[in-house]
């Protein structure tokens, strides 16, 4: 059952990542973008289908995976079903620092906005775990309650900048806080890289201490695992993933919270199990996605994070009526 | 052979100092049971004398080496811990509840091996959960999580067994039942420390025991010196009937509060 499930979710995956690039705007028709994947076709459908679908498919994929990693990790890490990036605030504060440099910096400083959005993102991760400090290391439920407390405060600061910013800025604020994938580059996929792949590492070498952390932080001690590192180190992980997700592709809200619950329904509570297949099925969701927010009101784009919020939405109300 | 043996053993959380220099041993095939008022310090003691918390002061020697010599890992592959509650906010099986118990035996990549698994069916199978291991844990009755977190920690085959108060969610049926296989596994040459409020089930099977009041040994020893009139009522405020019997250990009936 599991093999299978598997195999059906690669095969939505590569389903998903070729539809990406053959479905798209009339600039390229599906026929003309399969000419132009196979090496023939105009050099122009070869420049859409090539230098921009391909990319933003990669930035897709990548920023997905990061964020359902994240949010997995991040359940089991605080036994709470309700744990994401989003919700303790790491999203919130890259995108505050964002929008805050989209406001105030001047035209051609403007390549500095993902650093800011990483920075805010760190910033608000070390505030969270400051806020939520105790004697014993900081505990989960003063976690989630700074998280929330971060968030409110980002929250504020976006919608009060919102307010003040000169129009011409308004478009990229908005790509930053509601999530776009439109500006992507396979540059900034390999910058992304290594803020990627090191925590995802990092998920999967604790992917046994994660479980057991599910159960508690005295259940797991007791099996062995060092809580205090363990958390940093997961906490910390977490974090980069989101703040490098958020600074190229804005906040994509859902993928982080829906995914690994999802995932749970198909593959059972395991957090071992769950962490790479959510990060498979993260970048599956976060792909079709941004088709969908390319194509429900072509020519004009949706922001890919509106269409994750309605598409998960839904699916978070089934599973909380599923629960009950 | 002297399992685990406390000294001068100090701990709290923060600045608070719960337990106060409490001394305590352990030694294999036996069980020692620590009993008290609530708030006595008796879940802080387990907690220190597992190496969860860290100890203020004095020593916790586990096989005569001091904890603080010892990995994590290798502390858990001896000692097995079983917590009052464990907190299941995702859906898992009894078998995967148990299985986490040979973490401490497993690498990080490492999947279980046949051995591992034949260590989780054993310990569900010794606490009679065999034909309900692919059930979710969340669908069990208090009394069977109880077992399962009971087989989660044999899993590890640990030497030594810490239990928190394990008859706390029970009924009577599932407490001769627990009372049942913990025996057994003393019998078979596990220590235990026993964490209990029921001083009737204590006495089953427990050799030794020590009564914590305000975090410091109030009494210990074997049961028939520790257990006096005077001790339940300047520990616990209350007059018992001790009732010794011929067939059996004895048993205490609590009567009416104890005038102040």
């Amino acid at each position: 059952m599991t093999r299978g499930a598997d195999l059906a979710l690669v095969a939505v995956l590569l389903l998903a990542a070729a539809a990406a690039l053959v479905f798209g705007g009339p600039a390229a028709s599906p026929g003309e973008a399969l000419a132009a994947l196979s090496g023939s076709g105009s050099p122009e459908v070869r420049t859409i289908v090539l230098g921009l679908r391909l990319p933003r498919l990669a930035l897709a994929l990548v920023v997905g995976a990061a964020l359902a990693l994240a949010g997995a990790a991040l359940q089991a890490l605080l036994s709470n079903p309700l744990a994401d990036p989003f919700l303790l605030g790491i999203s919130g504060g890259g995108a505050a620092a964002a929008t805050a440099a989209y406001v105030v910096l001047p035209a051609a400083a403007l390549g500095v906005v993902p650093a800011a959005a990483m920075a805010g993102a760190a910033a608000a991760t070390g505030l969270v775990w400051w806020m939520a400090r105790g004697p014993l290391g900081p505990s989960s439920t003063r976690m989630i309650l700074a998280g929330v407390a971060v968030n409110a405060a980002t929250s504020a600061a976006i919608l009060t900048m919102l307010a003040l910013a000169p129009s011409p800025r308004l478009p990229g604020v908005i790509a930053v806080t509601m999530g776009s994938l439109a500006s992507a580059s396979l540059g900034q996929v390999g910058w992304l890289a290594p803020y990627v792949l090191v925590p995802a590492f990092v998920l999967l070498l604790h992917g046994r201490d994660l479980g057991l952390l599910a159960t508690g932080e005295e259940s797991a001690a007791a099996l062995g695992v060092e809580v205090a590192t363990v958390r940093r180190r997961v906490f910390l992980a977490a974090a980069a993933l989101c703040g490098g997700a958020v600074a190229f592709a804005g906040v994509i809200g859902f993928v982080g919270l829906v995914t690994p619950h999802l995932c749970r329904l198909v593959w059972g509570g395991s957090t071992r199990r769950l962490l790479p297949r959510a990060a498979l099925a993260g970048a599956t969701l976060t792909v079709l996605g941004d088709l969908l927010a390319r194509r429900v009101l072509a020519p004009a784009e949706l922001p890919v994070g509106v269409v994750t919020a309605l598409l998960g939405v839904p699916f978070f109300v089934a599973l909380l009526r599923r629960s009950a | 052979m002297t399992l685990l043996r406390a000294s001068a053993l100090s701990g709290g959380y923060g600045g608070d100092e719960v337990v106060h220099a409490v001394d305590l041993a352990v030694a294999e095939g036996e069980c020692a049971a620590v009993l008290g008022p609530n708030g006595a310090g008796k879940s802080t003691l387990l907690r220190l004398l597992a190496g969860i918390l860290p100890a203020s002061s004095g020593n916790v020697e586990l096989r005569g080496k001091s904890l603080l010599a010892w990995r994590r890992r290798e502390v858990a592959r001896e000692v097995g811990f079983v917590p009052q509650i464990v907190n299941l906010a995702f859906p898992l099986t009894v078998t995967e509840v148990v299985q986490q118990g040979r973490a401490p035996h497993l690498g990080p990549w490492r999947p279980p091996s046949p051995r591992d698994h034949a260590a989780v069916e054993a310990a569900i199978a010794r606490v009679g959960l065999s034909d309900r291991s692919t059930v979710a844990v969340q669908r069990l009755s208090g009394g069977e999580r109880q077992l399962v977190l009971l087989a989660r920690a044999l899993a590890s085959e640990p030497r030594l067994l810490l239990l928190d108060e394990p008859t706390a969610a029970l009924d009577v049926r599932h407490q001769l039942e627990l009372a049942g296989i913990l025996h057994q596994l003393v019998s078979e040459g596990v220590g235990a420390v026993l964490v209990a409020h029921d001083w009737n089930f204590a006495l089953r099977l427990a050799q030794r025991l020590v009564v914590l009041h305000h975090g410091r040994v109030w009494a210990a020893g074997p049961p028939e010196d520790v257990m006096r009139p005077e001790l339940f009522r300047d520990v616990f405020g209350v007059e018992v009937d001790i009732l010794r019997r011929d067939d059996g250990p004895p048993m205490v009936l609590p009567r009416t509060l104890a005038k102040r």
